[in-house]
């Protein structure tokens, strides 16, 4: 009996020991993990669409903590809509240490949600281009350490164009002339986006040499006459019937180009890879042609900038993260940019080392990028693009008047713009 | 509360232990009391955490110039609202939800009520047809307006529009991009009919059901026609749910968010819609352009006029009116 009793007693008490032990190992490999860090920075990403790229900044976050043993990241895959995610947990306790901005938005600094990271990039100025620190640069200072830059150009079918003798088009009178002489039934010459607006209403204003707000960033001026002018080429584009409409993807996806639904549209170099797999050699990039004698060739910049939540706990270890990862690591930056999706690194020594970029199509982007490219001001807002946005859609598919439409928006927007500096 | 109040009745009969006279001489019944709020304290807790100090922030909101911040502080009266009102995109955005409703809500009542009567008069296959048209009702609003957008009306020559249209020898036409004329709407349309009419079908059926059958017999001995009957008949019979079903489509089509957005998303977003409905814009200028003013006062001035819409509705079809 009393044997009986020990041993249930001694069989609960070793289960009570087992289990205690099997929660304090948990908790001990638990600790493993962190290494001791005695901060763990919260890090958002919006979810990239390559494969490879959420192990990658995950790898690079464990590689920091191997260096610097008191720090610990813990990387945040967003998907959905994530700037509007980010925007409104930026407004809570649960704020992310470290984050990624697709478009600057100057209402973010004029808050004080961002960490001026001047100090981490003195002397590297040179290594940026001018577009990408213009965008993140606010009163005088800079918010955003750029992680790649992403360059938008105008794709041409190469055989296509042979057939029908015609060169890639330099200006844009040419290239509307192209846009209507191929398109047929089953093809269309030119997509600019599923809308037939896309981007395009932005570089035809800068292909001649007008823009949306003036260089102090006081006055809205795409009411100029030369802005006037360039968006009649548009409504000139969709009364030809050139253009591409309602695709099922839209401008930033190579879908209509490799299906060969267009002969020609505007995508941006991520699509590269795709497109090469798809049609070999047979095809060209161009950027977007000067619109008159008097205006230049352009195309678009893009991509993420690096920032520091000025109101997180860890506001100086953050920065050192990202002085670390994207200023320091150039192999990780160089593995950032290619080894998943195809983006030109954004410091010029970097860019320069990666052979990617050396030769063929990929060059001529690379350099269209580094000397025709333009980004959105910051502080051109959802509000201003709106106003914007919609005199294009009635100047160009509803025939209104250009002028009126124009001067009407830029009123709004510049009530917008003089609210926003208030 | 009929139950607690039944409850209280029956107890002036036995008057079990722990029941006293309320102040009017009505019983009150604690333990009823009790489980009422223990029943109900988490839902109205919930509701007035989540719901109502919710919307009375959004209407302090309203009131502040809250950019990028649900803050408040700063003041500036009624600026928000007067902003809106002055705002040619927010004006166009009300009257086209309006012009919407005036159009959406009859066709879609109809169509629902048309398509209930077709299946009550089936002798065979009800059932089977009563779910094929609830199913669509069962079906996300953005997959059914992707598939709209991408398969069924996308501009190639191979899209099935295009495809059917080709058999009488149209031009491959764009359903969405195109505003003159402006064939977006057949795309909202039809999207919004296939994914509601079978709800309200069945609502509908279900009202049917309930007409006794002798009054259509008694009718057609009198030599009613079909259209007596249900003029003098089906019609009156089913006024109650009628009311009912009228003020769900009206709400659901001052609330129309979902089809709009999806079909005209573009990679920048919303900016290049040809109609953008309230929720629409409310949407762009609170989550997208972080304006939170002047996103509450527009979710207010939308709530005012749904307000007054069904308001005037009930004045005008006796919604709560008893028979």
């Amino acid at each position: 009996m009393s044997t009986n009793l020990t041993s249930r007693r001694a069989f609960l008490g070793g289960s009570l020991l087992f289990v205690g032990g099997v929660a304090l190992a948990a908790c001990g490999k638990d600790d493993a993990v962190k290494a001791g860090a005695k901060i763990t920075l919260e890090q958002w990403y919006h979810a990239y669409g390559e494969a490879g790229t959420q192990q990658a900044v995950m790898r690079y976050a464990e590689e920091y903590t191997k260096a610097n043993p008191d720090v610990a990241i813990k990387v945040n895959w967003i998907a959905g809509d994530y700037s509007a995610k980010l925007h409104s947990t930026l407004l809570t306790p649960q704020a992310p240490d470290l984050f990624e901005i697709g478009d600057f938005q100057y209402v973010d600094v004029k808050n004080g949600l961002l960490a001026p990271l001047d100090d981490i990039v003195k002397g590297q100025e040179a290594e940026y281009s001018k577009a990408s620190l213009d965008s993140a640069t606010a009163d005088g200072k800079l918010y955003g350490l750029k992680m790649m830059d992403d360059a938008m150009v105008l794709y041409y079918r190469r055989s296509v164009l042979e057939k029908a003798g015609i060169a890639a088009p330099q200006t844009f009178a040419e290239l509307a002339a192209a846009a209507k002489t191929l398109t047929s039934r089953e093809q269309k010459g030119l997509f600019v986006g599923s809308d037939g607006i896309g981007n395009a209403a932005y570089l035809l204003l800068w292909s001649n040499g007008a823009d949306l707000l003036d260089p102090e960033g006081k006055k809205v001026v795409f009411n100029s006459p030369e802005a006037i002018a360039a968006i009649a080429g548009l409504k000139q584009l969709h009364d030809d019937k050139s253009l591409l409409l309602d695709f099922t993807t839209d401008w930033y996806d190579p879908g209509a180009f490799i299906q060969g639904a267009a002969a020609m549209q505007w995508c941006g170099l991520w699509a590269m890879p795709a497109i090469k797999k798809a049609l070999g050699d047979d095809f060209g990039v161009v950027a977007w042609p000067k619109f008159g004698d008097t205006g230049q060739a352009v195309s678009r910049i893009g991509g993420w900038f690096a920032a520091v939540n000025a109101k997180g706990k860890h506001v100086e270890e953050a920065k050192k993260y990202i002085e670390w990862l994207w200023i320091k690591q150039t192999d990780l930056q160089k593995d950032w940019c290619v080894s998943y999706g195809f983006h030109v690194p954004s410091r010029k020594s970097v860019a320069a080392q990666t052979t990617e970029f050396t030769s063929g199509p990929a060059k001529d982007a690379a350099d269209i990028l580094a000397n025709t490219s333009k980004a959105y001001p910051n502080l051109w807002n959802t509000a201003m693009d709106s106003a914007f946005a919609q005199a294009v859609l009635k100047i160009a598919k509803s025939g209104g008047d250009a002028k009126s439409l124009f001067d009407e928006a830029a009123a709004k927007c510049q009530a917008e713009l003089d609210k926003q500096l208030a | 509360m009929s139950d607690t109040a039944t409850s209280g009745r029956a107890a002036v009969a036995v008057r079990p232990a722990g029941v006293r006279r309320g102040r009017r001489g009505r019983p009150v019944d604690w333990k009823a009391v009790g489980a009422f709020t223990l029943l109900t304290a988490p839902m109205v807790l919930g509701l007035g955490l989540f719901k109502y100090v919710a919307i009375g922030w959004s209407f302090l909101l309203s009131f502040s110039d809250a950019r990028g911040t649900v803050d408040l502080g700063s003041w500036i009266g009624l600026d928000n609202y007067t902003f809106l009102l002055k705002d040619e995109a927010f004006r166009s955005s009300m009257t086209g939800i309006i012009l919407f409703t005036i159009f959406i809500v009859p066709v879609t009542f109809g169509m629902s009520l048309g398509l209930a009567m077709l299946l009550n008069g089936l002798r065979r296959g009800r059932a089977f047809f009563r779910t094929s048209f609830l199913i669509p009702a069962a079906v996300s609003y953005v997959v059914a307006a992707l598939i709209w957008k991408m398969s069924l009306f996308n501009g190639l020559p191979s899209g099935v529009a295009n495809t059917i249209g080709g058999l009488f020898g149209w031009d491959v036409q764009s359903w969405i991009a195109s505003t003159d004329p402006p064939l977006y709407w057949i795309v909202i349309i039809t999207v919004r009919l296939w994914l509601q009419v079978g709800l309200y079908m069945i609502l509908f059926l279900a009202g049917l059901q309930a007409i006794p059958a002798h009054l259509y017999e008694a009718a057609s001995l009198d030599g009613a026609s079909r259209w007596e009957q249900f003029r003098h008949i089906t019609l009156p019979m089913l006024r109650n749910t009628s009311v009912a079903i009228l003020m769900l489509i009206l709400i659901a089509a001052f609330q129309a968010f979902d089809e709009f957005y999806n079909v005209f998303i573009t990679a920048t977003g919303n900016s290049t819609a040809p109609v953008r409905p309230p929720l629409v814009f409310l949407y762009d200028t609170a989550l997208k352009g972080q304006d939170y003013g002047v996103g509450s006062a527009g979710a207010f001035l939308l709530t005012l006029l749904i307000i007054l819409v069904t308001l005037l509705q009930g004045r005008l079809v006796g919604f709560g009116r008893k028979d």
